[in-house]
This record gives structure tokens, C-alpha cells and sequence, in this order.
């Protein structure tokens, strides 16, 4: 049985921002309602400090040497220091995956005091004015703010920014932007398309020659600051002819834990794969869901892996791709990935390509990510 | 960078966000930064575990004594293995 190495732990799908790139479940008042079958019986809402702290322990007892609290906003959370101390205690290595929303010296010094080891912070694009229209919200000049006092109590700092067809145009002064701040990361993410991206691909999708120039400028950026800065790029995966290695295969290394404690493979696993079910760690300790659970044995390995996947060479190298891919785009989880050139249903990925690329085609318009809002627990 | 740039004056120690640790599972030491782990081979955890403050020329004397090795060698071993480390920013001179 394989060990896992990370767990990402979504501890609120709340936030103060409405990316239209999300990928937290279009449905996002599963953190608030009792929805699925195996909620029954349990308490509404969103996992509580002390189920965090189990959640935590059991991780690290299984193995796990990194924990990112991320969401939604994480700091929705008021008891996000104490949970940070308790993965500390735990000897885990913490990051902090957040939008910058409600960071101020304060609080950045108690995380910092709590041991906190790393902060990844978003960025819709360089400047403001766009920047502000992709998060919904006035957004951007406080980002720049607390970047500042990142730096200056001392945290570690890199930065992300998704890409889409919007803004990948401004590659070139974002990386100034990451020189600027001082931080030593970048993530340049193309926008994977889940959640509330898979709703918005129309308006997301770059063309073709957005791709190409992308590659050229990061090819030269990561060159001209090797050694300096970390350039981390992630490929538009449509535009490829080979799946990317989601999670270096399903149930082999990362798990999440999303905010009412269903335990996923993937983040996007609960909403993409609807028919799939997830144990939840009110029910179960978290070793028996990743070494005994349906869901986590059900793409593990090999086995489960249809033709062409089956006698493909790659198989062990890109693990047939992403299963929420295949299950969003074919209706089946269990399909080859069709961003692969062998898989069957690529012609589902040149028809989305063809209609982005096509010269009378408008860009669309968005649909901004909403919070939905019913009896919202405090925690 | 070539291996050959490292003086053995220079001071590394580990960069900042990076932590060294043993692995309880395996009882290896890993590397662990923002979003990425690194186990470590013996050479390597030789090296890292006496990056504090001591100097490249310090720890390959140690190291060549410890294990009787040749300290030509085993010098540039370390010196490949710490600039190996540099360029993925996981360790700095000072």
C-alpha cells in the first residue's frame, strides 16, 4: 500500500472573492448542508477545531509530511493559528494557500509564531484593474499590501497566479510583479477546468497563440532567473497531446479533506464524480479510508484502466491522466483522459479547441463564483 | 554553476523555508519546502545535517576522516551534491 506525502486540507469553501476559475464545486453549500447519503445523522457544517486537530494526527500518523490549509479563503477560519499549531506539534510542514483576504500584521504573526513554514498568495493579474475584475472584488491593491508584510515578519513567500484567456497576455509583467514582491515562487497555473472553471470554459479557454507566446515568454523567464526565482508552470492541458500525471496516480500520494470531512483523492473528485462515494471522517479514521475505501481503491494502480490506457507504454507515467477530466468531459470516470491523442473521445477536446480558435467566435462572458449563504456555522 | 565555484570557506546552510527531517516512515531524511519533498541519499544527509555555520572545507575534512576517504573526492562529491542543492534553491552560502 502505498503512503501519502500531502494532505490538502480545505478547511472552508467560504471566501470573499468570486474567481470565475474556481474549482470548488459550483455547488459549494455542500459545506453547509447535509447533501450526500453519508451525511445523515452527522452534524451540518463544516468540520470543528477538534475534528481538524483528529484529522491532522491520523495524517501524520499515515505518513504525511505536508499539510496545505487552503478552501475558499482559509482564513475565514478564526481558529486557523490553532490548527497551524497543532500541524506543527505534529512535525508537519505547513503552507498556507490564501487570497491575502484578512491577513493583517496581527494575525501574520501569529501564524508565523505558530510555525507557520510558507504562504502561496494568489494574484488575479499585475495590476488592479483587471486584477479586481476577475476576483469580483476590490482585491488587488491589498494583495500587494500584505505581500509586504509577509516579507516583512519573515514568512517564505511565493505567489500564484491562474491563467486564462483574460490574462495570459500579462505573463511577462506578472513575473516582474513576483521579482517586485520579493518572492522566491512562482506558480503560473493554466486554468484547469473544474468547478466553477468547467462552468466558465467558454470565457477561460486561451487560443492557440496566447498558448504559444506563453511558452516562449516562460521559457526565457525561467532562464534569465534561474537560480533566483522559481518558475512554476502549468501546462494548458487541452493543448497538449498527452495527459498530465494527475496526482502521480489516484490514491497514491495526496489526499484532501474538504470541509465537512468527505476524504478525496483530488479536490475536484466529490463534485466531478458524482457517482462516486466518499467516506467522510466523522465515520471513519482516515487510515481506513485511504487504505481500505471504495474510492480510494477504485482508480488506484493499474487494473481499473481501459483500452487504450491498458497496453499503453505511458501507463505508468501519466496513470491514464485525471479521472474528474474523463468524468466531466465523457460522463465516465473510468475512460482514458481525453486530452490524449489515443483516447476515443478526443475529438470532445478539438471541438472545445476548434470553437475557441475559430475567427467568429466571441470571447463569452463569465459567471462570477457565488457563495451560497445558508446558516453559516461559525466556527 | 559549476561545482568548482563553491570555496571552502563558503558557509551553506539550509534556504529559508526549508526544513530537513527525518521521514518517521522510512526513517530517511527528506527536505521538505513550499509544495515539494526531497529524500535525501547518505552523501547528502552527511553533508546537510553538519550545515551549521561549519564551512565546505570543514565538512569534507570531517567527512573524509569519518569515513577514511580520500578528501579529493570526496570534496568534490560534496561540492556537486551542495551545488546541486543551490540551483534548486534548497540551500544558500553565506
Amino acid at each position: 500500500m502505498p503512503r501519502p506525502y500531502a494532505l490538502l486540507a480545505e478547511i472552508t469553501y467560504r471566501c470573499p472573492l468570486h474567481c470565475p476559475y474556481c474549482s470548488n464545486p459550483v455547488d459549494a453549500s455542500v459545506c453547509e448542508r447535509p447533501r450526500r447519503p453519508q451525511d445523515g445523522g452527522y452534524r451540518n457544517g463544516e468540520l470543528t477545531t477538534q475534528e481538524w486537530k483528529r484529522v491532522i494526527g491520523e495524517a501524520a500518523a499515515l505518513g504525511v509530511l505536508q499539510i496545505g490549509f487552503s478552501g475558499g479563503e482559509p482564513l475565514a477560519r478564526h481558529d486557523l493559528v490553532d490548527l497551524i499549531r497543532g500541524a506543527r506539534e505534529a512535525k508537519l510542514y505547513t503552507n498556507l494557500i490564501t487570497s491575502g483576504i484578512g491577513l493583517d500584521d496581527d494575525r501574520l504573526r501569529d501564524l508565523r509564531d505558530a510555525g507557520l513554514d510558507s504562504i502561496q498568495l494568489s494574484f488575479q493579474s499585475d495590476e488592479s484593474t483587471l486584477g479586481d475584475e476577475i476576483a469580483g472584488a476590490r482585491a488587488h491593491a491589498h494583495k500587494l499590501n500584505v505581500a509586504a508584510k509577509i516579507r516583512a515578519v519573515g514568512i517564505p513567500l511565493s505567489l500564484n497566479f491562474v491563467i486564462h484567456r483574460r490574462n495570459i497576455d500579462r505573463l511577462r509583467e506578472m513575473i516582474d510583479l513576483t521579482e517586485a514582491l520579493g518572492a522566491s515562487r512562482v506558480e503560473l497555473a493554466n486554468v484547469q477546468f473544474y468547478g466553477w472553471a468547467f462552468r466558465n470554459r467558454a470565457a477561460l479557454l486561451p487560443t492557440r497563440e496566447q498558448v504559444d507566446r506563453a511558452r516562449d515568454i516562460t521559457t526565457a523567464a525561467k532562464a534569465r532567473l534561474a537560480g533566483k526565482i522559481d518558475i512554476f508552470y502549468v501546462l494548458p492541458d487541452y493543448y497538449e497531446t498527452r495527459p498530465k500525471p494527475c496526482l502521480n496516480g489516484w490514491g497514491q500520494r495526496y489526499l484532501t479533506v474538504n470541509p465537512i470531512g468527505d476524504v478525496l483523492p483530488c479536490p475536484t473528485a466529490s463534485s466531478a464524480i458524482p457517482n462516486l462515494r466518499f467516506d467522510n471522517i466523522r465515520a471513519r479514521n482516515l487510515d481506513w479510508i485511504w487504505g481500505q475505501s471504495e474510492s480510494f481503491n477504485r482508480f488506484r494502480g493499474t487494473e481499473w484502466m481501459p483500452e487504450p490506457c491498458r497496453s499503453c507504454p505511458q501507463k505508468e507515467i501519466d496513470f491514464g491522466g485525471c479521472r474528474c477530466q474523463a468524468a466531466l468531459l465523457t460522463g465516465c470516470a473510468a475512460d482514458t483522459d481525453p486530452v490524449c491523442e489515443f483516447s476515443p473521445n478526443r475529438a470532445v477536446v478539438d471541438s472545445v479547441l476548434r470553437n475557441t480558435n475559430s475567427s467568429n467566435t466571441h470571447p463569452r462572458d463569465w459567471t462570477y463564483r457565488t457563495n451560497s449563504e445558508p446558516e453559516l456555522t461559525s466556527v | 554553476m559549476r561545482t568548482t565555484t563553491i570555496s571552502d570557506l563558503a558557509r551553506p546552510s539550509l534556504a529559508k523555508g526549508v526544513r530537513l527531517q527525518i521521514d518517521s516512515t522510512t526513517g530517511k531524511s527528506v527536505l521538505l519546502y513550499p509544495e515539494g519533498i526531497v529524500e535525501l541519499n547518505e552523501t547528502a544527509h552527511e553533508i546537510l545535517s553538519r550545515c551549521d555555520r561549519r564551512t565546505v572545507g570543514e565538512i569534507v575534512r570531517e567527512l573524509a576522516e569519518e569515513y577514511e576517504a580520500d578528501s579529493e573526492a570526496l570534496g568534490a562529491d560534496v561540492r556537486e551534491t551542495l551545488s546541486d542543492l543551490q540551483r534548486r534553491k534548497l540551500i544558500e552560502f553565506n
